[in-house]
């Protein structure tokens, strides 16, 4: 599976206009070469080669750690995804567990609230969290907290000078609650109807005419069944956990693997948009194999074929 | 919910029908019931007031959505210009009913067109099973291991800017999910009798899958052709601000909250972003009210 994607992916990148000699060579310089030495360059770089030869020797050179070269800066990408990365993870994990543990709760407090005010506000703010788009959300927030009330910093990962993390936490927190808040009307949705779903199963019933507390009835027996499917679900909002971080890191100027891909793909610097395009199906088919593995260990109904 | 009320509505239901007053037919007890939803009326007249004024653009504005007043820069909203000007003086509201008629157009077509791929396809596999259906699950597996915005942006630098490629490619990376859905409720249907009785009178495939077959799941597919417009609506915004969708020239919803990018305008002239992002949040919500309802009313299953 990997394998075609891998091979996709190359066959997208040699498809888009233009090769690496284009970009190496900046305008102005390009006068002063002749097409010879172009084509010499190309054959040098092994540009020339059959598509299928020049796949396997990204494939294998892959394989063995190489990711090639950015084609603006020449720096190996391997070095620039581990500059962006760690900034990814830092947004994502945050945006994670917000949206995680606020999607839960507020879908439990809905469930346990039907029909009552607080589901119905719950409701309509999830409607409305589902409908806006991200970056509007990011903006209105930046407008708010950094313009008007003046309480945070605008953009980036640090203040230059600072160090260590809980010097720069004030630049995360705005990217990771917009992040989270905007991943956390799904959750919520979803956790209400899997809550309501197991307080309405008939163990519910024998816990209740055993005189069990209706608080723990409802925390400890309804609770852990409900949430079962609403960890699973962690792993599916995986690719719009990826999906949201490029664009939030673009309203936030955070400089993460998301604000790279953006500015590779705006001006096709193919290594960079190959790296991340594989990177993040990896991620999401690995993501897709632990949670059929998850779902198998938490549910004894299924098994693993 | 009280059951005595539930069952005094069918009892007056009942005697409605029996008087002949209502059709018994499915399809009008799901419109019925739509037009009994609140929520999805709200919906439904948001969106076709907001459709009409923008497509009736040129008869509501006086200004065309590229004119531009170099004298009125930036300008707050007041006389003349109703929500404002943006840094090369083109009227706001003016640009924001044309940007509409675009935006608008990419979800429909985009979620029209993907439902006209992954529907037939979704079908026919879904119906014959076999070789086929192997393959474009394979080939649709492959497409939604991708995180939507990277292989749209892929695609965009391999094919351009442009308004239609950016329609093609969203039918491209929108299909499989419409494929899958409209396969998973043929495998439910193929097993009722009277595919049964159909295929032991001797109809072919095509006819059974598409006429016989399709119509029963005609709810799903439209309520999913209803939410994937105000996704593919979202996603346009969302690509535009990052300058990959389309052209800037071109007035979008999404291209006029690109400029929001620059911490000036966002800072000190919010009518230049602020109403038209207000307006995909409306009009998405309003998409998101039909097709919600629908699916109540299509699905009886369903509650909540």
């Amino acid at each position: 599976m990997l394998l075609v994607i891998s091979f996709l992916i190359f066959l997208g990148i040699e498809l888009m206009p233009g090769d690496a000699v284009d970009f190496m060579i900046p305008p102005d310089a390009l006068a002063l070469i002749s097409p010879a030495e172009l084509d010499q360059l190309r054959s040098e770089l092994g540009l020339d080669d059959p598509f299928l030869v020049r796949y396997v020797t990204w494939i294998t050179n892959m394989a063995k750690g190489d990711f090639g070269y950015s084609l603006q800066s020449g720096v190996a990408v391997s070095t620039l995804l581990s500059n962006t990365l760690p900034a990814t993870l830092e947004l994502s994990v945050a945006a994670l567990v917000i949206s995680t543990l606020l999607g839960s709760l507020l879908g439990v407090v809905s469930a346990l609230n039907k029909g009552r005010i607080g589901d119905n506000v719950l409701t309509v703010a999830g409607m409305i969290g589902v409908a806006i788009p991200q970056f509007l959300f990011g903006l209105i927030m930046i407008v708010l907290f950094v313009f008007n009330l003046q309480w945070l910093p605008v953009g980036g990962r640090m203040t230059p000078g600072s160090e260590g993390f809980f010097q720069r936490i004030d630049h995360l927190i705005l990217p990771a609650i917009v992040l989270g808040l905007s991943m956390t009307a799904g959750v919520m949705r979803y956790s209400r109807s899997s809550m309501l779903d197991s307080l309405n199963k008939e163990f519910i019933k024998t816990a209740r005419s055993k005189g069990i507390p209706e608080w723990r009835v409802n925390l400890v027996h309804g609770l852990r069944v409900a949430m079962t499917p609403v960890a699973v679900l962690i792993g599916f909002r995986l690719p719009m956990l990826i999906g949201g971080s490029v664009v939030i890191e673009q309203v936030f100027q955070w400089p993460g693997v998301g604000q790279m891909f953006v500015a590779a793909v705006r001006s096709q610097n193919t290594p960079i948009i190959m790296m991340v395009a594989f990177f993040s199906v990896l991620i999401v088919l690995v993501a897709s194999i632990l949670v059929d593995i998850a779902t198998a260990l938490l549910d004894p109904r299924v098994k693993l074929s | 919910m009280g059951s005595k009320t539930l069952q005094r509505k069918m009892d007056k239901l009942l005697a409605l029908e029996e008087q002949g007053k209502l059709q018994s037919s499915n399809t009008s007890r799901s419109l019925r019931k739509l037009m009994a939803n609140p929520l999805a009326i709200i919906g439904l007249v948001l969106f076709v007031v907001m459709f009409l004024a923008c497509m009736g653009a040129p008869l509501i504005s006086t200004y065309g959505p590229n004119a531009i007043d170099l004298r009125n820069r930036l300008s707050p909203p007041g006389e003349g210009h109703l929500l404002g000007t943006d840094q090369i003086g083109r009227d706001i509201f003016t640009r924001i009913l044309y940007g509409g008629r675009i935006s608008i157009f990419v979800g429909l077509g985009s979620a029209l067109g993907a439902a006209l791929i992954g529907v037939s396809l979704g079908t026919y596999a879904g119906y014959r099973r076999g070789m086929l259906d192997a393959t474009v699950m394979k080939v649709s597996e492959i497409m939604m291991s991708f995180p939507q915005i990277i292989l749209v942006s892929i695609l965009v630098t391999i094919v351009g800017q442009s308004l239609w490629n950016l329609l093609l490619i969203f039918i491209l990376t929108g299909w499989p999910s419409m494929y899958r859905m409209a396969r998973s409720q043929m495998l439910s249907i193929r097993e009722q009798e009277y595919i049964q009785a159909l295929q032991a009178f001797g109809i072919g495939g095509f006819t059974i899958s598409f006429k016989h077959m399709l119509p029963n799941a005609i709810g799903p597919i439209f309520v999913n052709i209803t939410l994937s417009t105000a996704m593919f609506i979202l996603q346009e915004a969302a690509l535009s601000f990052l300058g990959l969708g389309v052209p800037l020239e071109q007035a979008t919803w999404g291209n006029i909250l690109n400029v929001a990018q620059d911490l000036n305008i966002l800072r000190n002239a919010w009518w230049v972003w602020l109403p038209v992002g207000l307006v995909i949040t409306i009009f998405v919500m309003a998409i998101n009210f039909i097709g919600d309802g629908l699916r109540d009313a299509a699905d009886p299953t369903q509650v909540g």
